[in-house]
């Protein structure tokens, strides 16, 4: 059925269908699946390493009870979620994991995940959180012991002409990537923040050749779109990790336009080429470690941490920020104060919503996000 | 909600003794800082030795944050904080300080009223250790970024996940690279700051008394398994405070020394801190700090804590090449690392030393510690806004189970009493004793 569909329509439906699909692609190609979580440790190498890769999402609203045997009920939401759906078995289609060491709740995550439930491959991906030239080879050191740890596992031998066609088939979607979020320049934006989003979303499930393909096809789609409706205010949400177009709808339903991000799964990976240098593993640091900006990384003190928020909003329009923070998140609760402040500095209204990874109650959120779309306006 | 708050009573001599140790402490100080002399902000985790060696005054937020808490004033500072957008789900020493430095700006850097006399001074750097949890990381760049434009150093250390072999060599090797050459970037910080260089006799000095201090302090704490047991929590958490502040000076040694002394008398004598010891308990997690007095409550009742999970400066080290000091910082990182993996230390991979906090999630520690020191049970204060420590609590207790050692989790904070409910958190202690009660009996 999913193959009968074309962009948009097929995008949607392999992202309410993630997990039946990776089953099957496990099936038809006989590769282990490898989840993994957060942004540092790249999927290339588990596609070089003849694995699949799997981004590993959780369901917001869900119930997380089942998490309570294990962990804390003061931690994030959405890891105790994901914690849940792991404990409730809805997960067993994974053959492994990865998890980088980005804030210390997915950290602690890896620890518990792995104790009560083992996968027959897991691996905790460290992370420094300063960019200085030692922390720097420490994460180029580490990945290499991730390669060789999947080399373990898969069997296979990574060489780095392996690795340079991982590289190059990613960035390749890099590109079209790059050139959907051009489209959301346009005012109104030619494809909605919850549609880029829903992509994104079902290409954390696609080989790389496949994401391709529906990239493409979406592009060429929308491409031919007229523009829907009045000009509307424009924002950029920036914030806790979305895995959910929930959000980018509310804000839509509520009049205004989604039309770039900051968040974890969103433009942050896909904004710039991987570097293809002699030293592959030299382009992997710069881009995963040096270039890719979260907050859980020491960038020093002053504000110029945010600039490329800044600019990112001035190159997309942005007349406002919307801060969507998950409950017991630190690294985006510390960082709050000081970017409210310089966005404020900077004539950019910012507006936060608290959660719980539920979205909910939906009207209440709508309703703030109503009243600050209307100052927008 | 202050007149449910009781203070600590101390049964040791020795930790009584600081009411007159400290302050002679902080008055040499309070006049180097008047003559303007270099003052570190700094946080658990960077070498305090490292400071002594440059001849920094220093002083730690955290410290502040528990004294502030210990007064029932934190909430003044932490409400300003909320007012400026910080969340209560943060960690209270945190926004404790962000709310005082708030104040200190907003008057034009005068110390605002606390109960540290003086405040905590016009910090010329602050010193950063992403060492124990996350928060760490964010404090000092929100400080520096809002209130105190300063230099800062923020040092990174890392330890292996609990699944990665510590004694592969190559892992070693990955690990140590990495301590080492983020201590001597703090060095490198440190001269400029301080325009002085690093004089590696003086730190050897002070690294020997501050060492000699440490194993006295860990022999201590050794002598704690007897029964009757011959020192309390109120003494334990006290006396971490000359570590702190006065390391590597003869004053913290004789300090340690003496407190080494009593405690062996009393074990000798078999002199207890309770009437009746019923109940040998250990505690997981930070103390409510404006409340020390449950501790004392507790002993009242016949539960006294033999072991704290948190705070256990200076165990588990045995660095003997003294030649290159630096080296002996990293050495004896690197072994209470390696020391607490090997105790399986499954749901706190990432702290570099979980020797000092709550790291006795390790299984295996857990076994030594319920038969060293003959628990009966566990009390585990599950701290809001401290996640760092208190997560790997509910696995513990299911560790404990498995021994059959009951385990109470109750919630409340470090440093914020506004989360304190004292009769249910009381009606709980109460039920969990007579759990313990019952266990204690089938176990015979
Ligand atoms: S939402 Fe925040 S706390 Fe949760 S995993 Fe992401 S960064 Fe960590
Ligand atoms: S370990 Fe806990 S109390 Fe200490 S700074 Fe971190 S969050 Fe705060």
């Amino acid at each position: 059925m999913i193959k009968a569909l074309h962009g948009l329509a097929r995008a949607e439906q392999i992202a309410a269908r993630r997990d039946e699909i990776v089953r099957d692609l496990k099936k038809e190609t006989g590769r282990p699946v490898i989840g993994y979580l957060c942004c540092f440790a790249p999927p290339e190498i588990i596609s070089a390493a003849g694995a699949i890769p799997y981004r590993i999402t959780g369901r917001p609203g869900d119930t997380m009870a089942e998490a309570d045997a294990y962990m804390e009920p003061y931690g994030c939401s959405y890891v105790r979620n994901i914690l849940a759906q792991a404990v409730k078995g809805r997960l067993d289609f994974l053959d492994g994991l990865v998890i980088s060491h980005s804030c210390d709740m997915i950290q602690r995550l890896y620890g518990i995940w792995t104790y009560y439930r083992p996968l027959p491959y897991s691996r905790l991906f460290n992370v420094p959180h300063q960019v200085s030239p030692w922390a720097q080879r420490f994460f180029k050191r580490e990945l290499v012991f991730f390669q060789e740890s999947l080399e373990q596992f898969t069997g296979a031998t990574v060489t780095p002409e392996d690795l340079s066609r991982a590289v190059a088939l990613s960035n390749r979607n890099r590109a079209l990537i790059r050139e959907l979020y051009r489209l959301r320049k346009e005012n109104p934006p030619l494809i909605k923040g919850s549609e880029m989003l829903t992509l994104l979303l079902a290409g954390g499930v696609l080989p790389a050749e496949e994401f391709a393909k529906l990239l493409a096809e979406t592009a060429a789609e929308v491409k031919n779109r007229t523009p829907a409706g009045p000009p509307a205010p424009r924002v950029l949400v920036w914030g806790s990790l979305l895995d959910d177009s929930t959000f980018y709808r509310l804000i839509e339903e509520a009049g205004g336009h989604v039309v770039a991000d900051d968040t974890c799964i969103g433009f942050r990976v896909w904004e710039k080429d991987i570097p293809l240098r002699d030293d592959i593993y030299e382009g992997l640091k710069d881009h995963y470690f040096l270039n890719f900006q979260c907050p859980r990384t020491d960038r020093g003190p002053g504000v110029r941490r945010f600039d490329y928020i800044l600019e990112r909003a001035r190159e997309y329009n942005a007349d406002g920020v919307v801060g969507y923070i998950i409950s017991f998140c630190d690294p985006h609760k510390f960082d709050y104060p000081d970017l409210r402040d310089f966005l404020r500095q900077s004539d950019l209204p910012v507006q936060l919503i608290d959660d719980n990874y539920s979205f909910t109650p939906a009207e209440a959120i709508k309703t703030r996000l109503q009243a600050f779309i209307e100052l927008l306006k | 909600m202050s007149s449910e708050m009781s203070r600590a009573r101390r049964h040791l001599e020795t930790t009584r003794k600081m009411k007159d140790m400290l302050p002679r402490f902080f008055a040499r100080m309070f006049e180097r800082r008047f003559s303007n002399e270099p003052l570190a902000w700094c946080m658990v985790g960077v070498p305090p030795e490292l400071l002594k060696a440059f001849d920094l005054l220093w002083e730690w937020p955290e410290n502040f944050g528990t004294l502030c808490a210990s007064r029932l004033v934190a909430p003044r500072f932490i409400e300003v904080a909320e007012g400026d957008g910080y969340s209560q789900e943060l960690c209270s020493y945190v926004t404790n300080t962000m709310g005082y430095c708030k104040l200190f700006k907003e008057s034009g850097e005068a110390p605002p009223e606390s109960p540290l006399p003086g405040g905590m001074g016009n910090p010329a750097m602050l010193l950063g250790s992403g060492f124990v949890c996350e928060p760490r990381w964010k404090w000092f760049q929100s400080i520096a970024t809002r209130f105190i434009d300063v230099p800062v150093y923020s040092s990174d250390p890392l330890a292996p996940p609990w699944d990665i072999d510590p004694h592969n060599p190559r892992i070693e090797a990955h690990y140590k690279e990495l301590l080492r050459d983020d201590l001597h970037g703090q060095v490198a910080f440190l001269e400029k700051q301080t325009g002085k260089k690093l004089d590696p006799d003086l730190l050897r000095e002070i690294i020997i008394r501050s060492h000699t201090a440490l194993a006295y302090w860990r022999d201590t704490l050794a002598l704690r398994k007897a029964v009757p047991s011959p020192m309390g929590s109120t003494d334990y958490f006290s006396a971490i405070i000359p570590q702190m502040y006065m390391v590597g000076e003869e004053e913290a040694v004789e300090f340690y020394r003496e407190m080494y002394h009593e405690v062996k008398a009393r074990v000798d004598n078999k002199i207890g801190i309770t009437g009746e010891e019923k109940y040998r308990l250990i505690w997981f997690g930070l103390p409510p700090w404006f409340n020390l007095g449950i501790f004392n409550y507790l002993e009242d009742l016949g539960a006294v804590f033999a072991l704290e999970s948190t705070y256990n400066v200076g165990d588990w080290f045995e660095v003997d090449d003294l030649n290159d000091p630096l080296e002996v910082i990293v050495q004896r990182t690197w072994q209470r690392c390696v020391k607490m993996h090997d105790y399986g230390a499954e749901t706190m991979p990432e702290l570099c030393n979980p020797a000092v906090f709550g790291g006795f999630s390790g299984s295996r520690l857990l076994e030594e510690a319920v038969r060293d020191y003959s628990l009966d049970g566990a009390v585990m204060h599950l701290t809001r806004s401290c996640r760092a420590v208190s997560f790997g609590e509910v696995h513990t207790k299911n560790r404990l189970a498995e021994m059959g050692i009951p385990s109470l989790i109750f919630e409340s904070d470090m440093a914020d009493p506004r989360l304190w409910s004292d009769s249910q958190i009381k009606t709980r202690l109460h039920a969990f004793l007579e759990t313990v009660d019952k266990s204690k009996k089938e176990r015979r």
